[in-house]
């Protein structure tokens, strides 16, 4: 009998292609964005108030990971901005081959940033680094306060949490406060922003902000 | 749920490292499951036996160790096992940390009978 040591991360295939992308992104500083939460938690509704905004200040492209149909892709469509469907056809999170895949569909030249929306799941996607910059967590307020401490990872593996739906907040029972208390009790460095609908008006003020200061960060790096 | 596919990432990382090194069994193969990976042991487990059904693998056992979570105190730099939250550190109560492990699963090693 004879023992090998390994000793290697059981990602580590993907970490090297997330880390090709990472590089390829830099050099044609592209900023990559990548947005995970819960089926529903609003990912494509956020994605549909923001767009409009940033699409101003960057070239943009959206990439949509779903198991099936092309719908979230023609949601992005509308509002002007390029999509590109990936249906993992079961596969409960995106990997960097994946990215890698369609990126190759985009100009790299003509991209300053490039939005992700993962599959909705609150565990698998956040394990899978796809060479983005940055990575937001949805959560919606009816999904319940204690979810960040059920979901630690998902809370520990981001840079901000967004809180959506808290206009409906009340009708679950749900307090935001103690909502925004749990997410930093697991991480206190974690950005915790609100989107949603306000008075029946969507507003998302506060994650534009925070992803232009995120790109004018690393355009200065 | 992505246990399938960590375990098909695993499986690709394993035919790399024996390829080539007369292997003629392996016996067993030793995972170190972060407490914070994200992944469930017998999901693990099952959909590893699933995949090396039908190849040489067949038979081959899949050993677990959990491994703990350890942050490290930003304001000290003590290193403490990280059970739930919110952190306070044991020495400062200092409340921000970094994990330096439990977060991903390694292959320690791979037990095999050689040609
Ligand atoms: N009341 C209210 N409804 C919202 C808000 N944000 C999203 N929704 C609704 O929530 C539902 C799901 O939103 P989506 O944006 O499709 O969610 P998603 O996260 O993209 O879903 P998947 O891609 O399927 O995982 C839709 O019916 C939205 O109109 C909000 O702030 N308030
Ligand atoms: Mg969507
Ligand atoms: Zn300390």
């Amino acid at each position: 009998m004879a023992e090998i040591k390994v000793q290697k991360d059981v990602k580590s295939l993907n970490k090297e292609i997330a880390e090709k992308n990472r590089a390829e992104f830099k050099k044609h500083n592209i900023f990559v964005m990548n947005i995970m939460g819960s089926p529903g938690s609003g990912k494509t509704t956020l994605l549909e108030n923001i767009l409009p905004v940033l699409a101003k200040s960057y070239r943009t492209a959206v990439i949509e990971g779903d198991l099936a149909t092309q719908n979230d892709a023609e949601r992005i469509r509308k509002t002007g901005v390029e999509a590109f469907q990936i249906n993992t056809n079961g596969g409960c999170h995106l990997n960097a081959k994946q990215i890698e895949a369609e990126y190759a569909k985009i100009d790299p030249d003509h991209t300053d940033l490039i939005i992700i929306e993962n599959v909705g799941n609150l565990v698998c996607p956040i394990e899978w680094d796809l060479g983005e910059d940055l990575r937001v967590v949805l959560l919606s307020a009816p999904e319940g306060e204690d979810k960040p401490l059920k979901y630690p990872p998902a809370m520990l593996k981001t840079d901000a949490v967004v809180i959506t739906k808290a206009d409906i907040a009340s009708f679950a029972d749900v307090n935001i406060e103690q909502m925004k208390k749990n997410i930093l009790s697991v991480n206190p460095k974690a950005v915790v922003l609100e989107a949603g609908k306000v008075n029946g008006v969507y507003s998302a003020e506060s994650v534009i902000d925070y992803i232009k200061e995120k790109i004018k960060a690393k355009k200065a790096e | 749920m992505h246990e399938t596919a960590l375990m098909q990432n695993m499986l690709a990382i394993v035919d790399k490292v024996i390829e080539g090194q007369q292997v003629k069994k392996v016996n067993s193969i030793t995972l170190s499951v972060g407490k914070l990976s994200n992944a469930l042991p017998d999901a693990l487990t099952f959909a590893f036996e699933a995949l090396t059904a039908d190849t040489p693998l067949k038979g081959c056992k899949l050993i677990l160790k959990e491994l703990p979570a350890v942050a490290v105190c930003e304001a000290c730099g003590a290193d403490t096992i990280l059970n739930d939250f919110p952190f306070s550190c044991p020495k400062c109560g200092g409340k921000f940390y970094t994990i330096v492990q439990g977060e991903d699963i390694y292959i320690e090693s791979i037990d095999c009978e050689l040609e």
